[in-house]
């Protein structure tokens, strides 16, 4: 645990000594003021637009950042043959998989958290009250939910050894599932045969990241989702995580590093 | 005792990403390291130097033959906890310093913190790292970074130090830091196994050497043994068992065979 | 990897300046269209933007509980917004609460609870975190649909052509927020783009009449709007009935309040060829003939409501 916490503790030092955080959330910030600038018929109460512009950048940012940090983490410690050194001390292949995964977890966490405490003043700005609950469920679902991208990105870069072509692959991924993924069953039901159980399938294998958007939610002030489902949707991110990290070590563990 | 490194009938391919025709960069390499020795792994560029020690700690398997370390067969989770290691070229994380860097590997080896604080300063004081001990690595120059390998690598005080191409690209000052650890270690009874090319920085420091051309073994034995009288160093004994044709004809015609030790 | 991030945040940012834009626009106070950089970056591509926009309006009025375009939309052919607004005509079927239908497998079931699940309206209050989400507060105390305007501003500035954008804005600005001023204004700006606008001409009048009080200048614009209906849109192979009625019915209904008969019988006559139900008209207008008749037997009274 030692190890894994110590490799964690390096990816998420590199992340806070990287650009890429502050430029994803100067970027937010920046347009979200721009938004925020803008005059809505003399009308100072309008606000809605703004918590939803402000949470789909936050969500486009959370993708962006999980997934190009996840994907660097194996390719550059071989290009660096850092990892040679690494894995030279009493280091198992597994911990390794876990301490990237966990550091650029944790690193994700750290900056939805800024994120969301920017989102929480934009909306406090406007709004007379923020809705702490729907507020806490929507940052902790929005984490869970990027443990699947960053352990895509890791699992893709044992596969695709070019960061560049995995982090796209996964981002396209991450985001056709975003915007389409609930709707893949009800399109298969419309199909020709063979189509249609081949993409009923794809809608039965892959995991379903739309159900951590809660943004309508939030931006609506539509009462919290029931505690149970939320626990249950974390749950499910946990699942879908621990398996593609398994596979990601299957594939790690007898690979030889040269 | 047990042997510190066995390495038996070793033989490592590498498939070619092309033609997919597997080539045999080690054949049926057999040697042993014995506890407090200081080994010189020698051979050419190419010659399977890093191949076999990758094959030693794990990062590859071999075709065939069996390695073992500490007398544990390294397929096995092998006994790293007492090597250190340092690459053959390696960059450290750019974004840490010295300091840090070095408290990362001693958490890994399981070290408290104050036991990390108390090695870090003796080691960076010992490859005169210290004015650059809270800079970032990213500053750091070529030498200044292989300083830094050694101390990593004597972090874990290794019963057994696997070096890599220690000395290349090293100013003489740095190449004989290299040694002066070398020696070190020796005095405190530890083992060494390292690699080169440059032969001439080995001859004062190795109680043995192993000389390895093409992945095969050519020459096993005290430095004194393997050189012949017309020999003038390791360089020239070396460039005759390889078989360079500009090397000095030997006072009798043996072969590199009349070298090769028995199998133990 | 910095690449592919750039990449995407660019394409981001893009989609975003298309909902940023007007307010660049109203920043600079530059109305001017040859100025306008996005027109030259997207061309066509901008009406169907300002689609979506208003669209998104839309769905802000119903507080994010919304068909995709994958569900049943039936019930949303005709934006409720602007039905509401009678910027349009409503031409909707079906269920407005069922577009959904019934779960069809677990996961859907199971993402359902993390999404908008009941049909509400923004201007009766709509979803609220402090209360249950169906609870509808008191018309006329909610002013949260405010929150469809940013979305409209959008769309108009993208597609200027897009009428039902002025009238549906300036019905919820005047009728829900009191502003009266803001919406004459983005009429006015409407009628500019569009001088041939009937429907503009009679939102302008409604504001005339019902906030301006000033009961004259509504019938002239009504009037005015009536004549471009006839230039325009009478010779249509399919004339829109839906705003002959709306202008028809509230010119009748002006001259009834000022007791002008002849008036108001014209204009319950064009009213009922207009409205799918005449028989409702035609007992008006027998009612309207019998007003005439008894004004008629004084006609020293001159009489005209305040
Ligand atoms: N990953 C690899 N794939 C294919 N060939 C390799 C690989 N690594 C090394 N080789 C080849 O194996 C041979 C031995 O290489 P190496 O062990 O690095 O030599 P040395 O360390 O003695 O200089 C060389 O011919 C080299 O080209
Ligand atoms: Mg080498």
């Amino acid at each position: 645990m030692r190890a894994i916490l110590t490799l964690a503790h390096l990816v998420i030092l590199e992340m806070v000594r990287r650009k890429d955080i502050y430029v994803l959330f100067v970027l937010t910030a920046l347009l979200t003021l721009i938004a925020a600038a803008a005059n809505i018929f003399d009308d100072t109460r309008v606000v809605r637009y703004l918590k939803e512009i402000s949470l789909t950048l936050i969500w486009v940012s959370g993708f962006v950042l999980a997934v190009t940090s996840a994907a660097r983490q194996i390719p550059a410690e071989r290009e660096s043959r850092t990892l040679f050194t690494l894995l030279a001390k009493p280091v198992s292949r597994w911990q390794f998989i876990a301490g990237k995964f966990l550091g650029c977890w944790l690193a994700c966490g750290l900056a939805l958290l800024v994120f969301y405490a920017f989102f929480g003043a934009v909306a406090l700005s406007r709004e007379r009250s923020l809705d702490l609950a729907g507020w806490a469920q929507a940052i902790s679902m929005h984490w869970f939910m990027l443990a699947v991208p960053v352990a895509l990105a890791l699992a893709g870069s044992l596969l695709w050894a070019a960061p560049s072509s995995n982090s796209t692959l996964t981002l396209v991924v991450c985001f056709g599932i975003w915007l389409l993924g609930r709707h893949l069953h009800k399109v298969a039901l419309g199909l020709p045969e063979p189509r249609a159980t081949l993409l009923t399938l794809v809608y039965f294998i892959i995991p379903h990241l739309e159900l951590f958007d809660i943004r309508d939610l939030i931006v609506h002030r539509w009462p919290p989702v029931p505690w149970l489902f939320w626990l249950g949707a974390l749950l499910y991110a946990a699942a879908y995580t621990g398996m593609i990290l398994t596979g990601a070590w299957l594939l790690f563990r007898r690979r030889p590093l040269n | 005792m047990t042997e510190v490194i066995q390495i038996e009938q070793l033989v490592v391919t590498y498939r070619d990403t092309e033609t997919r025709a597997t080539r045999t960069v080690v054949d049926r390499l057999t040697f042993t390291v014995r506890p407090g020795e200081v080994f010189g792994f020698l051979g050419p560029n190419g010659a399977g130097k890093t191949s076999t020690m990758n094959v030693l700690l794990g990062f590859t398997h071999a075709a065939s033959g069996s390695a073992s370390i500490f007398g544990v067969d390294v397929r096995q989770p092998i006994a790293r906890q007492r090597i250190g290691y340092l690459p053959e070229m390696t960059y450290y994380y750019k974004f840490l310093t010295a300091e840090e860097l070095l408290r990362a590997y001693g958490r890994i080896f399981g070290l408290d913190d104050g036991e990390i604080r108390r090695r870090t300063d003796e080691l960076l004081a010992l490859v005169e790292l210290e004015a650059a001990r809270r800079r970032l690595i990213r500053t750091y120059s070529k030498g200044m970074q292989q300083r830094l390998g050694l101390a990593q690598a004597l972090l874990n005080q290794p019963d057994l130090l696997i070096l890599d191409e220690p000395t290349s690209g090293l100013d003489p000052l740095g190449r004989m830091k290299v040694r002066e650890i070398i020696l070190r270690q020796k005095a405190a009874g530890k083992t060494v196994f390292f690699s080169s090319h440059e032969l001439g920085e080995v001859e004062s420091v190795c109680d043995r050497v192993a000389i390895l051309h093409r992945g095969e073994l050519k020459a096993l034995g005290p430095v004194g043994e393997i050189k012949h009288p017309a020999d003038g160093n390791l360089e020239q004994a070396f460039l005759r068992l390889i078989g360079w044709p500009g090397a000095p004809k030997p006072a009798s015609d043996a072969g590199p065979a009349d070298h090769q030790p028995t199998a133990p | 990897m910095p690449q592919t991030a750039i990449a995407i945040l660019f394409l981001t940012s893009l989609a975003l300046v298309t909902s940023l834009e007007p307010w660049f626009q109203s920043w600079q106070g530059n109305r001017a269209q040859s100025a306008d950089l996005l027109a030259v970056l997207l061309g066509d591509a901008r009406r169907a933007f300002a689609n979506h926009f208003f669209i998104k309006a839309d769905v802000y009025f119903h507080n994010g509980y919304y068909p995709s375009i994958f569900d049943n939309r039936t019930a949303f052919q005709t934006p409720h917004m602007a039905a509401d607004a009678g910027a349009l005509e409503e031409k909707n079927t079906g269920e407005e609460d069922d577009f959904l239908g019934p779960p069809k497998d677990w996961i859907d079931a199971f993402g359902r609870r993390f999404k908008p699940a009941t049909h509400t309206h923004l201007y009766q209050g709509g979803a609220r975190a402090d209360g249950p989400a169906h609870k509808e507060i008191e018309l006329a105390d909610s002013q949260d649909v405010r929150e469809i305007l940013p979305w409209l501003r959008a769309s108009a500035a993208l597609d200027p052509q897009k009428i039902e954008t002025y009238t549906t804005t300036a019905y919820w600005l005047r009728q829900r927020m009191g502003k009266t001023t803001e919406a004459e204004a983005f009429l006015r700006d409407g009628l500019r783009a569009n001088p041939d606008s009937h429907e503009i001409l009679f939102e302008l009048g409604r504001i005339a009449d019902e906030h301006g009080k000033d009961p004259a200048r509504a019938r002239n614009l009504w009037e005015l709007a009536l004549a471009k209906w006839r230039k325009f849109e009478l010779p249509k192979k399919d004339p829109d009935t839906f705003s002959l009625l709306q202008i028809a019915s509230h010119l009748a209904m002006l001259a009834e309040r000022e007791s002008r008969w002849d008036e108001y019988l014209h204009y319950l006559g064009l009213w009922k060829a207009a409205s799918p139900q005449p028989a409702e008209i035609e007992k008006r207008i027998a009612e309207a003939q019998a007003k005439r008749a008894a004004a008629n037997a004084k006609p020293q009274t001159q009489n005209s409501k305040p």
